[in-house]
């Protein structure tokens, strides 16, 4: 093991050479992959207002429940959790997503008074959401499903 | 340049890298490791394979998800404690490469593990095994005791583990010029993204951060702050001109990271616990340096 003489000079410019390519070349061809990234989370630039996928559960008198990560998305991580939705969204499995939704709210006893899911997208001013204002400019549900409440 | 190629180091610095970022990523996956695990439950039409995963057409099974994070698990103690360290080092780095690919293949790219992942694979490549550990100790029963001269043998590794931290946060610098363009260092933008992650929590039932609402309400401090985050990052470099540039930029990264999960509640593990630094420090003299306070602070407790 400790026969095994180091590299050479032209050998370590050569390979730290090839290291700096590779991790440089996702900003060169543009493209982001994992694990190596152009690192582009929150470096665009972005209004006040924006778009926002969520879950909510509907009660029979027709006022809304927020509904926790982990019913949502089966995660107790937002981004992964809004991945999912969106990814369902896109794909057209909006449907299927609600279901599984509706299945884990059925499965919690402290949400008995919800009846209905809704997969909504809704437009906020974001600022005005974190300063406690009203917020909301639009909201379109975009799938929606029964809890089975047998 | 030189100061990569020619860097010396002695045996032990280079293996005490290995011990703490072994360390960090077996505790890390034994922590997320409910997260990995349930990535086996998903869907299969909602698997969108990318990096080394990207030629799946489906997700693995579960059993092998479960065989992966396994052997992750064993490899990463038997590569920290430097037992038969080059087979299982490549394999955790490629286990470990192999969950954190999956984890970001569901349609949502993840950015938290890209760092810890790449040292790995670094490390795994490098003698990293040479000091401290029961490769070395079986070695000396057989060659004698190992001397402990610098050399670029060690040092080169080092350097190449701490060019991957630096130039992780240059292509992030440069992804907000890009991207952002230099507005993204007015403030608002960063106003913006505080309050879109702040409201994206809150529609999903979480808990905005600590920091979001005086963020955003105190909207005048987050151009300095803005700009002062590109600068950091496209300043990494910095790092290789000396020790007090290398303490100064540290802590100013340190403090970003710090800054970004009070506002954003967003945690990148392996900066926010120093992991993602240690090759820039001499961490084989931690050891002596803990004994000296031990032993300065023993004479006035027993006082």
């Amino acid at each position: 093991m400790r026969d095994t003489p180091a590299l050479n000079r032209r050998a370590r410019g050569a390979i730290t050479l090839a290291v700096i390519a590779v991790l440089v070349s996702p900003v060169a061809f543009d493209r982001d992959s994992f694990p190596l990234s152009t690192y582009p989370m929150y470096s665009s630039s972005r209004g006040s207002e924006s778009t926002l996928v969520t879950a909510q559960g509907v009660t029979a008198d027709g006022s809304t429940r927020e509904l926790s990560p982990t019913l949502i998305g089966d995660s107790d991580d937002p981004l992964v959790v809004v991945g999912r939705l969106r990814a369902a969204l896109s794909a057209g499995r909006g449907d299927v997503r609600c279901t599984e939704i509706a299945e884990r709210v059925e499965a919690r006893t402290s949400y008995v008074d919800v009846v209905v899911i809704e997969i909504v997208s809704e437009r906020h001013d974001t600022v005005a959401r974190t300063l406690g204002e009203d917020s909301l400019v639009e909201r379109e549900v975009r799938s929606s499903c029964e809890v089975s409440r047998t | 340049m030189s100061r990569i190629l020619d860097a010396t180091a002695p045996a032990t610095r280079l293996a005490a890298l290995r011990i703490v970022v072994g360390t960090f990523v077996v505790v890390y996956l034994v922590g997320r490791l409910p997260v990995f695990l349930a990535l086996g439950d998903r869907p299969a039409a909602d698997f969108d394979g990318v990096g080394v995963l990207a030629p799946l057409g489906s997700p693995p099974s579960a059993g092998v998800l479960t065989a992966v994070a396994a052997a992750a698990f064993v490899s990463g103690i038997a590569s920290t404690l430097g037992w038969r360290y080059r087979p299982n080092a490549v394999v955790f780095a490629v286990a470990m490469l192999f969950l954190t690919t999956l984890r970001g293949s569901w349609g949502q790219l993840l950015h938290f593990e890209n760092l810890m992942v790449l040292q790995l694979v670094v490390l795994a490549a490098s003698p990293a095994a040479e000091a401290w550990s029961l490769d070395a100790r079986r070695a000396a029963m057989w060659d004698g005791p190992e001397e402990g001269a610098d050399s670029a043998r060690y040092g080169w590794p080092l350097a190449v583990v701490g060019l991957v931290t630096i130039t992780t946060y240059v292509v992030t610098g440069i992804a907000k010029l890009r991207y952002g363009g230099l507005g993204w260092m007015s403030g608002d933008t960063l106003q913006n993204h505080i309050a879109y992650t702040a409201a994206r929590l809150d529609l999903l039932g979480g808990n905005p951060a600590v920091f979001a609402e005086f963020a955003v309400r105190q909207a005048w401090i987050l151009g300095p702050l803005a700009a002062g985050a590109v600068i950091v990052e496209l300043s990494a470099p910095v790092v290789l001109l000396g020790r007090r540039c290398r303490n100064i930029w540290v802590i100013a990264a340190w403090l970003m990271h710090v800054g970004i999960f009070l506002t954003m509640a967003i945690g990148f593990p392996s900066p926010l616990f120093g992991v993602a630094f240690a090759p820039f420090f001499a961490l084989e003299r931690a050891p002596a340096w803990l004994r000296r306070r031990v032993a300065r602070d023993r004479p006035a407790l027993s006082r």
